[in-house]
C-alpha cells in the first residue's frame, strides 16, 4: 500500500474532516426537522410517514457518528456508520437521477430553500445530481479508509541511555 | 482490523432514539404519523374522488407556477399559483364564488403549494379540497391531463 495513505497525520486529518462534515451536515436538519421531512419526501424514495421517521432520526445518527469520529472514539465503527449512510444516500440519489426527478435542494447540509439572490454556491451543488453522487463517492472512500486503513505507527524515539 | 458490531448497532440505535426524543420533547418536533404537509383543517381528496367532483362541475385550481399550468393541467383547471396568489386570486374571485366545489392541486411529493393555496382560500371564506399527491396521483389513476399549451 502507498505509504502516504497510512501516514498518521493524513489519517487524523481525514477522520477529523469527515467527522466535522457530518456534524455540520446534521445541525440544520436537527433544528428544522419538518423542513427536512419535506425534502426527504421530495426524493420520492419512501412515502410521507417513513420520510418523517428518516428526517427525525437520520441527522442524530450523523451527529453522533461525526462526534465520535472527531473525538477519536470507536473510530472504525463510527466510520462504518458514516459509510452505511453514504451508501444509502448514493442508492437513493442514483434512483432520483435515474427517474429524472428534479430535487432543487438535496437537504444534505442545509434545509433552507435555494432562493437566495446570490448565485453562490451554484444550484447544481445543492440539487440531487452527479455532483452529489461524486461528492458522496469521495466521502465514502474517506470513510472506508478511516475504517480499514490503519495509520502507520509513528517511529518511537530512540531510547535514551 | 475487526469491527465491533455491537458498537456499530449502538451508534445507530442511540442516534435514532435521540432523534425521536428530540422530536417529542424539544418543541421543534412534528407529528410523525401523517404527511408533514397536512395541517389541521386541510381536507384531502383522492384522485378518483376528485374526478367525480370534476364531473359534477367542481372548479380545479392549479397551484403550481403559471408556466407549469401553461404546459399541462387537469382539464378545465384555472391557474392560481401559490407564488402569485394575491394577484391571481383577484382575477378569479368571480369563478370561485360561482364554483360548485373547489379542488386545488400541485406537483405532489413534497409540493405544499396546494396546501398553502387551500389555506389562503379558507382564510377568505372558500372551502377547497386538496388533491392528495397532486398530478402524479391523477396520472397514476389513469386520468388525463390537458397538454395543449396555453399562453
Amino acid at each position: 500500500m502507498n505509504p502516504l495513505a497510512r501516514h498518521p497525520r493524513l489519517a487524523l486529518v481525514l477522520r477529523v474532516l469527515l467527522g466535522a462534515f457530518f456534524i455540520y451536515a446534521s445541525l440544520d436538519k436537527i433544528w428544522n426537522p419538518a423542513a427536512f421531512a419535506k425534502i426527504v419526501y421530495q426524493w420520492q424514495v419512501v412515502g410521507p410517514v417513513p420520510s418523517n421517521l428518516v428526517a427525525v432520526t437520520l441527522p442524530w445518527v450523523e451527529l453522533l457518528a461525526g462526534a465520535l469520529l472527531l473525538a477519536g472514539a470507536w473510530k472504525r465503527e463510527s466510520a462504518l456508520v458514516v459509510a452505511l449512510l453514504l451508501v444509502v444516500f448514493l442508492v437513493a440519489a442514483g434512483s432520483v437521477v435515474a427517474r429524472g426527478i428534479d430535487v432543487e435542494n438535496c437537504g444534505c447540509v442545509s434545509v433552507t430553500q435555494a432562493e437566495s439572490a446570490s448565485s453562490w454556491p451554484p444550484s447544481w451543488t445543492k440539487g440531487v445530481g452527479w455532483f452529489l453522487v461524486s461528492r458522496n463517492l469521495v466521502l465514502l472512500g474517506v470513510a472506508l479508509a478511516v475504517a480499514f486503513v490503519p495509520p502507520r505507527k509513528s517511529p518511537s524515539p530512540p531510547a535514551s541511555r | 482490523m475487526s469491527v465491533n458490531w455491537k458498537r456499530f448497532i449502538l451508534i445507530l440505535v442511540t442516534g435514532a432514539a435521540a432523534g425521536l426524543a428530540w422530536n417529542a420533547a424539544s418543541g421543534r418536533g412534528f407529528a410523525l404519523g401523517r404527511s408533514v404537509l397536512v395541517q389541521a383543517g386541510d381536507e384531502l381528496v383522492e384522485a378518483r374522488d376528485a374526478k367525480r367532483l370534476l364531473d359534477r362541475g367542481a372548479l380545479f385550481l392549479d397551484a403550481r407556477p403559471r408556466d407549469f399550468w401553461r404546459m399541462n393541467r387537469i382539464p378545465g383547471a384555472l391557474s392560481l399559483p401559490e407564488d402569485d396568489f394575491d394577484r391571481a386570486f383577484a382575477s378569479l374571485e368571480g369563478p370561485l364564488r360561482r364554483a360548485n366545489g373547489i379542488v386545488v392541486y400541485c406537483s405532489g411529493f413534497g409540493c405544499d403549494a396546494s396546501h398553502i393555496v387551500a389555506r389562503k382560500l379558507r382564510e377568505r371564506g372558500f372551502i377547497a379540497a386538496i388533491l392528495n399527491e397532486g398530478i402524479p396521483a391523477w396520472e397514476d389513476a389513469g386520468l388525463p391531463l390537458d397538454s395543449v399549451p396555453r399562453s
